[in-house]
C-alpha cells in the first residue's frame, strides 16, 4: 500500500478569514469554528470528492491545503512533508505541486492579460532555467491536454466562454506539473455538455499525468460519478467518508442520506423543512438538531453533550462515519 | 382551467449588434411559445441559446441594441387578450437588402417608452419573475418585509397598513418563514441563502401575479435547499393557480416541477416535448441535441462507466442565419446521407407522437406539426 | 433619433476574428494626433536647446525692430518690446520647465506609487497613515507651500517642482490603493500566490503593469499638465523664472503691458503656447481614461 500523498488531520479554523459584513450576521454560522477537526487523506491519483451544502467549509479546506489561509491547529502533510507551520520562503518549492483552481469563472483569471501571458507567467516561474523554445513547447503540451484552441490564444478571458474559461484555469493549474489539483467548484455555472466535457478532462488528466484531485462541489451525481472516494462535510467537521460507490448507495451518516435522497427527490417532507432553519448545535453533534435519528431515539445525551461529541471511527473497510448511531 | 392560453409568443425576433463583427447576433430568432392557464413550461438549453433573452422579451425589460425587432406576445388577462408589443413596430424598420445584408433602424427611446406604457400595469401584477440572485432583488437597507408590503400596497387592492402588513405575515409564513414577524424585521444580509430566496418568493407572490417567470430559481442552492424550494413552489402553484415559465439548465428542476419543455438551441426552439420524455430512462424520440443533453448528465451505472458522453464543441455564436439545421456541425447523426440534408436545409417541426414536436430531419417520416400544436 | 445597425454581407460566425475590443472614436483619434503632435514639438523645442538649434540667441535684442508684428521677414513671429525674437523665446522658454516638470512628475509618480502600493498591499494602520498623509497634503495650498519656500531660499524652478513633485502624489496613491485593494479581493491574485508567484511579484506584473498602467499615464500626463500650469502662473506672479531667461509665464507678464496699445503678440503667443501645451496633457489624460474606463466595463 503506497503512502498518501496529503494528510490532513484534526484541522482548525476558528473563524473564516476576511468575511464579508453580512456573513457575520449569518444565523447558520454565527459563532462556530468554520473548520472543525478536520481529517482526510488523498493517495497519488486518486479524486477525493468533497460534498456538503454552501457554508460548511469546503472551500476553506483548499485555502488551508494550499497555505493560502493559515491553520490554528491540526497538521497537513504534503508527500512526506510537514506542511502546516512552513515558512513561506521553505514552501515555495513545494507550491506548484499543490495548485488550486478558484471557484469563480471571471475572477479567477487577470482580466487584463491575454491567455498567452497567462500560462507564460506559470510556466516561466516553475521552470526558471528554460528557454524560450521549451517554454513554447511546454505551452503547447498544456494547450493539448485541456483541448484549448491556439487560436485563442491572444485573447483576455473576458472575450472567452465559460467553458474555455475553465479550459484555461486548469491548464493555469497543470503549468506547474502538480502532484494534487484542489477544483473547487469547477463544474457550477456551466451547462451539461460542457460539463460533461471537463469532467471527462479531469478524469483524462489523472489517467494521463497521474494528478490526484481534490475535488469540491455541490453537484452530487457528479462527485458521485467522478470521485473514487468522498468526503462528506456538515458544519465544518468531516461526517464521513468512504468509497464514492458503497457512500452513494448505502450512506451510514444520517446526513449524507438526507443529501442523497433530497437530490434524487426522495426525502421526508420534515426533515426536508428542517434544512431551512438548520441550526447547527453548538455543542456535541452538529447535526443532531435536523437528525431523524436522534429525535427517534429519544434525544439521547450523548449527541448533545460536548464531552462525547462523535468523532470519525472506521466502521468498514475504509469507510469512515462521525456517528453514535450509524445507519 | 388548463387549457386556455395565458402568455403567447409568436415568430419573436430578439437581436444584438455586434459592432466587433459588423453583424447581428440573432439571439431569438423566430420563437414560438404558449403558455397555458395553470401550467408549467420549461425553456431548457445552454447559456446563449436565448431562452433568458425570451423571457425578458416577455416582462417587457429587454434593453439593448436594437433588442426585440418584431414579433407578438399576447397576454390572456381577465379583462381580455392584451398584445404587449401594441404599436411597437412602427418604431422598427426592418429590411434585407439585394446584396443579403440586413438593415434595422430602431427609435430606442421611442420604443421603450412605448413598451414601459404597454407593461405599465403587466409588470408585477400579471407577470412577476422570480431572479436568480435573490440578494440583488432586495434593497439591503430596507427590512424583508417592508418590501413586501411595499409590494402588497402596489399591486393589490390592500392600501391599508396595517391590512397590508398582515398580508406579509401570511405570506412570509406560506413560503415557511416562521415565526413571520420576526423575519419581518430581518434584514436580507440576515438571511441565509434559502431564507432569502424564500423571502424573494413572497415579495413575489404577494403580489397575486397570474403568471410567475423563474429564471434559473435553483441555481446555487445545494442539494436540500433546492429540493425545498421546488417542493415550495409546486406548493403554490397548486394553491394559487398561477402559470409558471421557468427557465434552467437542471434537467431534474424541469421533470419535477414543468409539464411541457421547449428546448432552445442557438436562438430557436429545436423541440416541444412533454416533461417526462425528458428522462433517460424513458424511451422517448428525441432530438439529438435533447439526447446529448440527457447523456451528459452522470447516471449510476454498476460497473461505473469510465467517462461521460460529452458533446463536442461549445455553443456556436448565433451569428448570421446559418443555411441548415444550426445543429448539424455538432450532431453526430448528420452524416453520411443525412449530412447534406441537414447542413442545407432547415428541418421544420415533425410530430412522432401527439403533442411532441422536433425539428429534426431524423422524424421526416412523421407527419409535420400543425401550427397550433407546436406551441 | 433612430439607431442604424447595419450588418456587414457575408458576416457569419466562423469568419469570427477576436481579438481585443478597440473602441476608438474619431474625437479619440483627433485627441492623440494632436497631442503627439504637441509632444513630439515639444521635445524638438528641448533639443533645439541643447544643441544650439536656436534661429537667434534670446537674449539677443534687435534695437532696430522693436515690437515688429508677425510676419516680419527674420522675426516670422514678431519680436518684444526689446527686440528679442518671439520666437526663439518661446522655444528657448521650453528649456526652463522641461526637465524640472519632468523630474517633478517621476517623484510624483514614484511617491504615489510607494505609498499606493504599501497601502494597499498591507491594509489596516498603514493603509489608515497612508490615507492621513493624503488628506493632509491634498488640503495644504500648493502655492502658498511654494510661495513660502521661494521667500524663504530664492526663486528657483528646481525648488518649485521638488514641492510640485512632493504634493501631487495624493491623488495617484489613493487611486492606486483603491484599485489594488479592490483587486486583490479577486481569486486571480489567490491563484498566482498558489502557484508559487512571489507577493512582490504578483504585485508588479498582475496588478501594477495589467491593471494600473493606464492609471500611470493618466497620472503622469495630469501632472505634467500641472506642472506647466504652476510653472507659468508663478513665473507670472514673478516668482518663477526670472528675466531674462525666458519662460511663457514671465512672457506673458511683461508682454501684458504692450496689449492695450494694440501689441497683443508678445503676451498672446505664449499664452497660446501655454493653452496648446496644456489641453495636448489633458486631451491625452482624458483619451485614456475613457479607454480605461471602457475596458474595465467590458
Amino acid at each position: 500500500m503506497s503512502t498518501p500523498l496529503l494528510t490532513v488531520t484534526e484541522l482548525v479554523k476558528s473563524h473564516l478569514p476576511n468575511t464579508r459584513y453580512w456573513s457575520r450576521w449569518n444565523i447558520r454560522t454565527a459563532g462556530r469554528p468554520a473548520l472543525d477537526r478536520v481529517s482526510f487523506s488523498i493517495m497519488p491519483g486518486e479524486i477525493l470528492g468533497l460534498v456538503g451544502e454552501s457554508g460548511s467549509g469546503k472551500t476553506t479546506v483548499g485555502r488551508l491545503v494550499t497555505k493560502l489561509t493559515p491553520s490554528d491547529a491540526g497538521s497537513i502533510w504534503f508527500d512526506g512533508h510537514d506542511i502546516t507551520h512552513m515558512p513561506e520562503r521553505a514552501f515555495r518549492p513545494l507550491r506548484r505541486h499543490v495548485q488550486m483552481i478558484f471557484q469563480d469563472l471571471d475572477g479567477a483569471l487577470n482580466p487584463n492579460m491575454t491567455v498567452r501571458a497567462i500560462l507564460r507567467e506559470m510556466l516561466k516561474q516553475n521552470f526558471k532555467h528554460t528557454n524560450g523554445e521549451t517554454i513554447q513547447t511546454q505551452l503547447n503540451d498544456l494547450l493539448d491536454n485541456v483541448n484549448f484552441p491556439q487560436s485563442k490564444l491572444d485573447v483576455t478571458p473576458l472575450q472567452l466562454s465559460g467553458g474555455e474559461k475553465r479550459r484555461v484555469s486548469i491548464a493555469r493549474a497543470l503549468a506547474c506539473k502538480p502532484q494534487l489539483v484542489i477544483a473547487d467548484e469547477l463544474t457550477t455555472a456551466l451547462d451539461l455538455p460542457i460539463q460533461a466535457q471537463i469532467a471527462n478532462l479531469l478524469l483524462d488528466l489523472r489517467d494521463k499525468l497521474g494528478v490526484s484531485f481534490l475535488f469540491i462541489s455541490h453537484d452530487l451525481p457528479l462527485v458521485e460519478f467522478i470521485s473514487d472516494r468522498i468526503a462528506v462535510m456538515y458544519a465544518g467537521r468531516v461526517v464521513e467518508t468512504g468509497s464514492a460507490v458503497v457512500l452513494a448507495q448505502q450512506p451510514r451518516h444520517p446526513y449524507t442520506r438526507l443529501l442523497w435522497n433530497a437530490h434524487a427527490g426522495a426525502v421526508v417532507k420534515e426533515e426536508l423543512a428542517a434544512t431551512l432553519f438548520a441550526d447547527i448545535a453548538q455543542s456535541g453533534c452538529a447535526f443532531a438538531p435536523r437528525c431523524p435519528i436522534f429525535k427517534a431515539k429519544g434525544e439521547p445525551s450523548r449527541c448533545t453533550d460536548p464531552q462525547t461529541e462523535p468523532t470519525l471511527k472506521l466502521i468498514e473497510v475504509r469507510h469512515q462515519v462521525a456517528c453514535h448511531f450509524p445507519l | 382551467m388548463i387549457g386556455k392560453p395565458h402568455l403567447e409568443i409568436e415568430d419573436l425576433h430578439a437581436y444584438f449588434y455586434s459592432q466587433q463583427h459588423g453583424a447581428f447576433v440573432r439571439s431569438v430568432a423566430g420563437v414560438n411559445l404558449c403558455i397555458r392557464r395553470g401550467e408549467t413550461l420549461a425553456l431548457i438549453g445552454e447559456s446563449g441559446s436565448g431562452k433568458s433573452v425570451t423571457a425578458l422579451s416577455a416582462l417587457g425589460l429587454l434593453r439593448g441594441s436594437p433588442g426585440v425587432v418584431r414579433g407578438h406576445i399576447r397576454l390572456h388577462t381577465d379583462k381580455g387578450p392584451i398584445e404587449l408589443l401594441a404599436g411597437l413596430d412602427r418604431y422598427v424598420d426592418y429590411e434585407l437588402d439585394a446584396r443579403g445584408s440586413l438593415r434595422i433602424s430602431k427609435e430606442i427611446s421611442a420604443w421603450e417608452r412605448q413598451s414601459r406604457k404597454n407593461f405599465r400595469d403587466i409588470h408585477g401584477k400579471e407577470i412577476a419573475s422570480v431572479f436568480q440572485n435573490p440578494r440583488a432583488a432586495f434593497n439591503p437597507y430596507l427590512m424583508v418585509g417592508a418590501q413586501i408590503m411595499e409590494n402588497i400596497r402596489l399591486h393589490t387592492p390592500t392600501k391599508l397598513h396595517h391590512e397590508a402588513y398582515d398580508q406579509a405575515l401570511f405570506w412570509l409564513e406560506s413560503v415557511g418563514l416562521e415565526p413571520a414577524a420576526e423575519r419581518f424585521e430581518n434584514f436580507p444580509y440576515g438571511l441565509s441563502g434559502g431564507m432569502c430566496q424564500r423571502a424573494m418568493l413572497a415579495m413575489t407572490l404577494a403580489a397575486e401575479p397570474k403568471l410567475v417567470i423563474a429564471d434559473e430559481p435553483t441555481t446555487g442552492l445545494d442539494a436540500t435547499l433546492r429540493t425545498a424550494m421546488l417542493e415550495l413552489l409546486m406548493q403554490m402553484q397548486r394553491n394559487l393557480g398561477f402559470s409558471l415559465l421557468i427557465i434552467s439548465h437542471d434537467l431534474q428542476v424541469v421533470r419535477e416541477l414543468s409539464q411541457r419543455v421547449a428546448v432552445f438551441y442557438n436562438g430557436v426552439v429545436i423541440e416541444y416535448a412533454p416533461s417526462q420524455t425528458i428522462h433517460n430512462e424513458y424511451d422517448a424520440p428525441r432530438h439529438p441535441y435533447t439526447q446529448a443533453l440527457l447523456d451528459a448528465q452522470p447516471v449510476r451505472l454498476s460497473p461505473k462507466p469510465r467517462k461521460l458522453i460529452a458533446l463536442r464543441g461549445e455553443i456556436p455564436s448565433p451569428i448570421g442565419e446559418p443555411k441548415g439545421c444550426r445543429f448539424a456541425p455538432r450532431c453526430n447523426r448528420a452524416r453520411g446521407t443525412m449530412a447534406k440534408r441537414c447542413e442545407n436545409e432547415s428541418p421544420p417541426f415533425f410530430s412522432p407522437e401527439p403533442k411532441h414536436a422536433i425539428a429534426c430531419w431524423l422524424f421526416a417520416n412523421s407527419p409535420e406539426a400543425h401550427a397550433e400544436e407546436i406551441a | 433619433m433612430r439607431d442604424h445597425y447595419i450588418e456587414r454581407a457575408n458576416a457569419n460566425a466562423n469568419s469570427t476574428f477576436v481579438g481585443p475590443a478597440r473602441r476608438f472614436t474619431r474625437w479619440d483619434y483627433f485627441s492623440i494626433a494632436f497631442s503627439s503632435l504637441v509632444f513630439v514639438a515639444l521635445v524638438c523645442a528641448f533639443l533645439a536647446n541643447r544643441f544650439n538649434g536656436l534661429p537667434y540667441v534670446p537674449d539677443f535684442a534687435d534695437l532696430g525692430l522693436i515690437l515688429a508684428p508677425p510676419g516680419t521677414p527674420q522675426h516670422l513671429l514678431g519680436t518684444d518690446f526689446f527686440g528679442r525674437d518671439l520666437a526663439t523665446r518661446l522655444i528657448a522658454s521650453v528649456d526652463a520647465y522641461f526637465l524640472p516638470a519632468l523630474s517633478a512628475v517621476a517623484l510624483s509618480v514614484l511617491l504615489g506609487t510607494l505609498l499606493g502600493l504599501v497601502a494597499g498591499m498591507r491594509g489596516g494602520w498603514s493603509a489608515l497613515l497612508a490615507r492621513y498623509v493624503c488628506t493632509l497634503v491634498e488640503a495644504s495650498p500648493r502655492l502658498l507651500l511654494i510661495l513660502f519656500a521661494v521667500t524663504l531660499y530664492q526663486p528657483d524652478i528646481f525648488h518649485i517642482m521638488l514641492i510640485v513633485g512632493l504634493t501631487g502624489f495624493p491623488a495617484l496613491a489613493t487611486q492606486l490603493q483603491l484599485r489594488i485593494r479592490t483587486l486583490r479581493e479577486q481569486s486571480f491574485f489567490d491563484a498566482a500566490l498558489a502557484s508559487g508567484v512571489s507577493l512582490p511579484r504578483v504585485f508588479i506584473t498582475n496588478l501594477l503593469w495589467h491593471h494600473c498602467r493606464p492609471l500611470f499615464l493618466i497620472h503622469a500626463s495630469q501632472a505634467m499638465g500641472e506642472a506647466i500650469l504652476i510653472e507659468t502662473s508663478l513665473s507670472y506672479l514673478g516668482f518663477g523664472v526670472q528675466e531674462p531667461t525666458p519662460s511663457w509665464g514671465n512672457m506673458v507678464q511683461t508682454g501684458s503691458d504692450y496689449l492695450l496699445q494694440g501689441n497683443f503678440w508678445p503676451s498672446t503667443l505664449p499664452a497660446l503656447a501655454i493653452a496648446i501645451s496644456l489641453l495636448a496633457f489633458y486631451l491625452f489624460a482624458d483619451v485614456y481614461e475613457r479607454r480605461s474606463r471602457e475596458q474595465s466595463r467590458a
